[in-house]
């Protein structure tokens, strides 16, 4: 497609913009926006988004824990979401939607691929939970740590439940 | 004084951040009568356009710091432009409905040439008759010269899409301009 030269239409009627707008800037009636708005957007967005995946992460993982240590059953899911500490995924979701909120006031031109974006995020959660799970870090954590207090609440509710005989996902050594 | 013709935008628009904002004007002299045209064919009015664009001005000198001098300087303030005016067709809703009455027959093969023509003599007649999703990539890629990454990113959709929509603008181009002979 030959387009070389840029066709002149029959252009639209002559306005002084650089004037009217010149004299809004210089006068100070608009300003700039300060660089720490949109650093802090970013930050907050970013900060959000890593507590929203570590969350997700360790929601996901604990799922795992729990499927292989006593199998799954009725109410185990229930137990694991009532002992789970709910501030940290509300903070995540906190964060994420200020930080967009922030970005999308002068994000205009940069587009994204939110599908590949949704995708990638979903399967890095999936990987990272179990290879936590299969590190046995959830064991160490359950000893030590700053987690120590949620494994042993969520052992005790556990242990209030009856245990399965047998199947697929039951641990004998337990 | 500084002559500023052979510096970038993205250089400019870094100098206006940190030194001088009363350089901002170079900005509006380089693409006042481009948005203009632009923003004509969105809207289909000249004065709406105006303040359209000013609103544009307007805005991109307010976030100014947040633009990434390492992409394309245009493609952000013609993205402005584009939220800007649909934001106004939004308000006074008058956004043109697709033309459901023209078919796309992709047998029909097109002259370049003709379709050069066509813009030339009567472009804004004939783009006026077109649905948005179809005048603004032809708009850009015809009378503001820009690729179809460019395309992408003002209007942001992908490549691919740029590609079907101008190939089904130019057949719809001239299917209008032929039946308005």
């Amino acid at each position: 497609m030959s387009k070389n030269k840029i066709i002149k239409t029959a252009g639209p009627r002559k306005v002084n913009l650089e004037k009217e707008v010149m004299a809004k800037i210089s006068k100070d009636r608009i300003t700039m926006k300060p660089k720490w708005y949109f650093v802090a957007g970013s930050m907050l967005m970013i900060v959000g988004l890593v507590g929203l995946s570590v969350a997700a992460v360790f929601l996901t993982n604990l799922t795992l824990y729990l499927l292989r240590k006593r199998g799954p059953g009725v109410g185990r899911l229930q137990i694991m979401l009532e002992a789970f500490p709910w501030w940290v995924p509300l903070l995540a979701i906190a964060g994420t939607v200020s930080g967009i909120w922030l970005l999308k006031k002068y994000d205009f031109s940069y587009k994204k691929n939110f599908l590949l974006i949704l995708l990638a995020f979903v399967v890095s959660i999936g990987i990272s939970a179990w290879f936590i799970e299969s590190m046995g870090l959830n064991e160490i954590w359950s000893r030590r740590g700053p987690m120590k207090r949620f494994y042993q609440q969520l052992e005790k509710q556990e242990n209030s439940l009856p245990k399965p005989r047998s199947g697929p996902f039951y641990h004998q050594s337990q | 004084m500084q002559d500023y013709s052979r510096v970038t935008d993205e250089e400019l628009v870094e100098i206006i951040r940190r030194k001088d904002k009363e350089l901002y004007s170079k900005i509006i002299k380089r693409y006042q009568e481009k948005l203009m045209r632009y923003v004509v064919n969105i809207t289909q009015d000249d004065d709406k356009a105006a303040d359209v664009v000013q609103d544009a001005f307007i805005k991109a000198y307010i976030n100014l710091n947040g633009f990434d001098v390492k992409k394309k300087f245009s493609s952000w303030i013609y993205r402005i432009a584009h939220n800007e005016a649909l934001n106004l067709l939004n308000k006074h809703k008058k956004q043109l409905p697709l033309n459901k009455d023209i078919d796309f027959d992709s047998g029909i093969s097109l002259e370049d040439e003709l379709i050069t023509k066509e813009l030339k003599t009567r472009a804004h007649f004939c783009l006026s008759q077109m649905s948005l999703s179809y005048r603004e990539p032809l708009s850009l890629y015809f009378l503001q010269e820009k690729s179809y990454e460019e395309i992408s990113d003002i209007l942001r959709i992908p490549i691919g899409t740029v590609g079907t929509r101008i190939s089904r603008a130019k057949i719809l181009m001239r299917k209008i301009c032929q039946r308005t002979k």
